[in-house]
């Protein structure tokens, strides 16, 4: 295993340079890249040897060649920007892609709205202040979605601090009700991600509740979101201390003071 | 101050800051929200090097043209995926321009049309040099890859000016699969130092 380690990590000049064929060793290799943060700065900077041997390349283009791109240019949309969780792109991580869709359509019904309810002010006093209400009910609505687009973009800005941070360190247990419990510790500030893949969703009225168990006592680090499509978002806790272990039990919604059950999650977190 | 650090600033200023314009890093964020004059002036500074490594691995000068096109076409549209983090603007671009023309050699057309011949070792010497600071980047990485073990030397130049896969590679110097992995690793680290890449 070891070995095979040392092996992946030898391809990281291989890699820089696009020399991987596709196919097994590449996903094995971007697999690798996620989880190895030396690995990761090895090949950015041999990226930037690569750029320096294009540049040391550089041709002059077929003079047509500038207004042919230009005038593509002018013509082509360009693709929105990815929320961030510099993470391999393909995972659903990150904030919920629903929510800058949902604040968009809500945003479109507001526009509906105000123009119907313009109509409505033409006509009497009692149906304007009724239109009022309502505009300030959907006021207060969008304000709660752009209270959560902010939530999630912090929650963004905090997960990607936690991934790039130098002392970051990838840990992972099976649990004993099945799937796998994957933590990011950053010993530097105790925080750490939890995420988790292939836990049984819970029926109605349960929660996965996380728990950091030390040797004098037990703190409740805060819910797992629930089980999506066999996966649950990524979730910070934070305020780790020397000794604790990261502990997962189900209780009662929505969460306990104490744990209830056994834990099906007991994973040393080295800080 | 040692040389090391005149090398350093030297490689900064041959890719991030050439002409002294705008830093290419701000004009690809200004790229991102729209601005068709900063793509302008990002094409300016990054269409020789896209169009130049292409042509070392493609070699035809139409298809080189075709896929330099689509390269900066995508640097337009996928502009606003440029994460700063993860390395300089003119990296991404010139990794964009790269793995285009890996992808056009292997799709099957291009690989019939193509020469069978290894590539060049030694940059060429048979363009013009368009602007100083190329010939200087062009200098600086011949010196560098002359201080390197020739196989070493041969693996990079082979994988990265020539397109091939470190299979290939290993296949055509008649070396074994792990040393070549290992030549074009330390040779890279060598090139690093080298240039003075941090």
């Amino acid at each position: 295993m070891r070995f095979f380690r040392q092996d992946l990590h030898t391809l990281a000049g291989a890699y820089a340079l696009d020399a991987l064929e596709p196919g097994g060793e590449l996903t094995r290799f971007n697999r690798h890249l996620s989880r190895c943060q030396s690995c990761a700065s090895e090949v950015r900077g041999f990226r930037e040897v690569a750029t320096a041997m294009a540049f040391a390349a550089t041709t002059e283009p077929p003079a047509e060649m500038r207004d042919q791109v230009l005038a593509a240019v002018a013509r082509t949309r360009q693709l929105p920007p990815e929320i961030r969780t510099h993470v391999r792109p393909r995972r659903t991580w990150g904030a919920a892609p629903w929510i800058p869709w949902l604040s968009g359509a809500i945003a479109t019904a507001g526009i509906v709205l105000a123009v119907l309810f313009g109509f409505a002010q033409a006509h009497t006093q009692q149906q304007l202040n009724q239109a009022r209400a309502q505009n300030q009910a959907l006021a207060a609505m969008q304000a709660r979605i752009e209270l959560e687009l902010d939530a999630a973009r912090a929650h963004d800005q905090a997960l990607a601090a936690i991934l790039s941070s130098p002392h970051a360190v990838y840990l992972s247990q099976r649990t004993t009700a099945g799937g796998v419990t994957g933590v990011v510790l950053d010993a530097a500030t105790r925080q750490m991600i939890v995420t988790t893949a292939g836990l049984p969703a819970l029926p109605a009225g349960k929660v996965y509740q996380m728990w950091l168990i030390g040797q004098v006592k037990i703190v409740s680090a805060g819910l797992l979101p629930p089980v999506k499509s066999g996966q649950t978002t990524p979730v910070i806790a934070s305020g780790i201390v020397p000794g604790d272990k990261l502990g997962l039990t189900v209780e009662p919604a929505p969460g306990t003071a104490q744990p209830t059950t056994k834990p099906i999650v007991d994973l040393p977190l080295p800080v | 101050m040692n040389p090391n650090d005149s090398d350093a600033s030297r490689f900064r200023s041959a890719t991030a800051d050439r002409r002294g314009e705008r830093d290419l890093d701000d004009l690809l964020i200004h790229v991102a929200r729209g601005d068709q004059a900063a793509f302008e002036a990002l094409y300016d500074r990054m269409a020789g090097p896209v169009y130049g490594v292409i042509r070392r691995v493609l070699r035809d000068p139409s298809q080189s043209e075709e896929v330099a096109q689509e390269v900066l076409l995508e640097v337009w549209r996928t502009a606003a995926r440029f994460d700063p983090a993860m390395g300089g603007a003119a990296t991404w671009v010139t990794t964009i321009a790269h793995r285009r023309a890996i992808d056009r050699i292997r799709s099957t057309t291009a690989a019939a049309e193509r020469e069978h011949k290894s590539a060049d070792v030694s940059p060429p010497h048979d363009e013009v040099a368009e602007a100083v600071e190329a010939s200087l980047d062009r200098e600086r990485v011949r010196r560098c890859l002359e201080s390197l073990t020739e196989i070493q030397r041969e693996s990079i130049t082979l994988a990265y000016y020539g397109g091939h896969s470190y299979r290939q590679v290993a296949e055509l110097l008649q070396v074994g699969l792990g040393a070549i992995k290992t030549r074009i690793r330390d040779g890279l680290i060598r090139l690093r130092d080298c240039l003075g890449v941090s």
